[in-house]
């Protein structure tokens, strides 16, 4: 196999995105018709000069009864290189060490920024929220891209080291040699059943916040015992 | 001689509670609690406690000072 024959990685997972976003297509379909508009072998120039027309009549039409919308969207995938997708960037609240007494700093794993979706090993991005019982501030999203190329052991000390500010991390999944670095940095993991909304997350947790924590909660919230033991009375009383 | 949980350190994962061989361990109003009166440290049953051994939390469960 010459070097000429080798698909980018990127490229070629691309081209199986687009497939997908076609009604009965399989990378083999589209590949089939992608060679016959700019023949072997193909490279992001070459799929850039692509438009609309040309991918609907290669290949005598193979293309010609599916909807311009969906080619559209196959287009725009083949083009667009994978990081750079769709997900749209929430904005990041100010926030000042100090502004929101009595709240918690929370990480959430998460790929695609709505969802609690990630595995702690492996989600693209953690969401840092700050949360007190009336108001929630998302105040920093820490990427895990830079961590590629370290080893298996490393790699999740180090992200359990980017979120070591947090008190808490709620995640989809998480191993439990992961777990034991988490807790030994004094960080709480939580894993959820399932993926769950971060809006929904954070509801449930303003609403135990609101009431009466948990002692370990308090602890990390920064109330003190005494307050403390006022919640325990009210909870035995 | 008996053990206690530490309140502020305990997360109430109930991890605890089927491992003692004597039934010391119950959920409480705010966390879980060791009865002073039974617990044994698990002497006679295993060399070390048992609480103390499933606990994913350092320095949660500790001895009562006499």
């Amino acid at each position: 196999m010459s070097s000429q024959d080798i698909l980018l990685r990127d490229l070629a997972l691309r081209i199986g995105l687009a497939a997908r976003a076609l009604p009965d297509t399989d990378a083999k379909r589209l590949f089939t018709v992608l060679t016959d508009c700019v023949s072997l072998p193909i490279t992001e120039d070459k799929i850039g000069s692509i438009n609309l027309k040309t991918l609907k009549t290669a290949q005598a039409g193979e293309f010609s009864n599916i909807d311009d919308a969906l080619l559209k969207k196959a287009l725009h995938i083949l083009k667009h290189s994978i990081e750079t997708g769709d997900i749209q960037k929430p904005d990041i609240d100010n926030y000042i060490e100090g502004d929101m007494p009595g709240s918690v700093r929370i990480a959430c794993a998460s790929n695609d920024a709505i969802n609690i979706d990630g595995h702690f090993g492996s989600c693209s991005q953690f969401l840092i929220y700050q949360v007190s019982a009336e108001e929630t501030r998302l105040i920093d999203i820490r990427s895990t891209n830079s961590l590629d190329g370290l080893d298996r052991e490393d790699k999740n000390k180090y992200r359990a080291e980017l979120i070591q500010d947090c008190q808490v991390i709620y995640m989809a999944s998480v191993g439990g040699p992961a777990a034991a670095k988490i807790v030994k940095l004094g960080i709480h993991p939580m894993k959820l059943s399932g993926t769950e909304a971060i809006t929904d997350i954070i509801d449930q947790l303003q609403t135990v916040i609101s009431g009466t924590p948990p002692p370990w909660l308090a602890k990390v919230m920064g109330i003190d015992a005494i307050n403390r033991f006022r919640f325990e009375r009210e909870a035995t009383g | 001689m008996a053990l206690y949980i530490v309140e502020a350190d305990c997360i109430s994962c109930g991890d605890c509670l089927p491992v003692c061989p004597t039934d010391s361990i119950t959920e409480g109003a705010i966390v879980f609690k060791i009865d002073k009166k039974s617990c044994t440290e698990c002497e006679g049953d295993f060399d070390i406690p048992q609480c103390v051994k499933v606990c994913p939390i350092d320095n949660c469960i500790l001895p009562l000072e006499a």
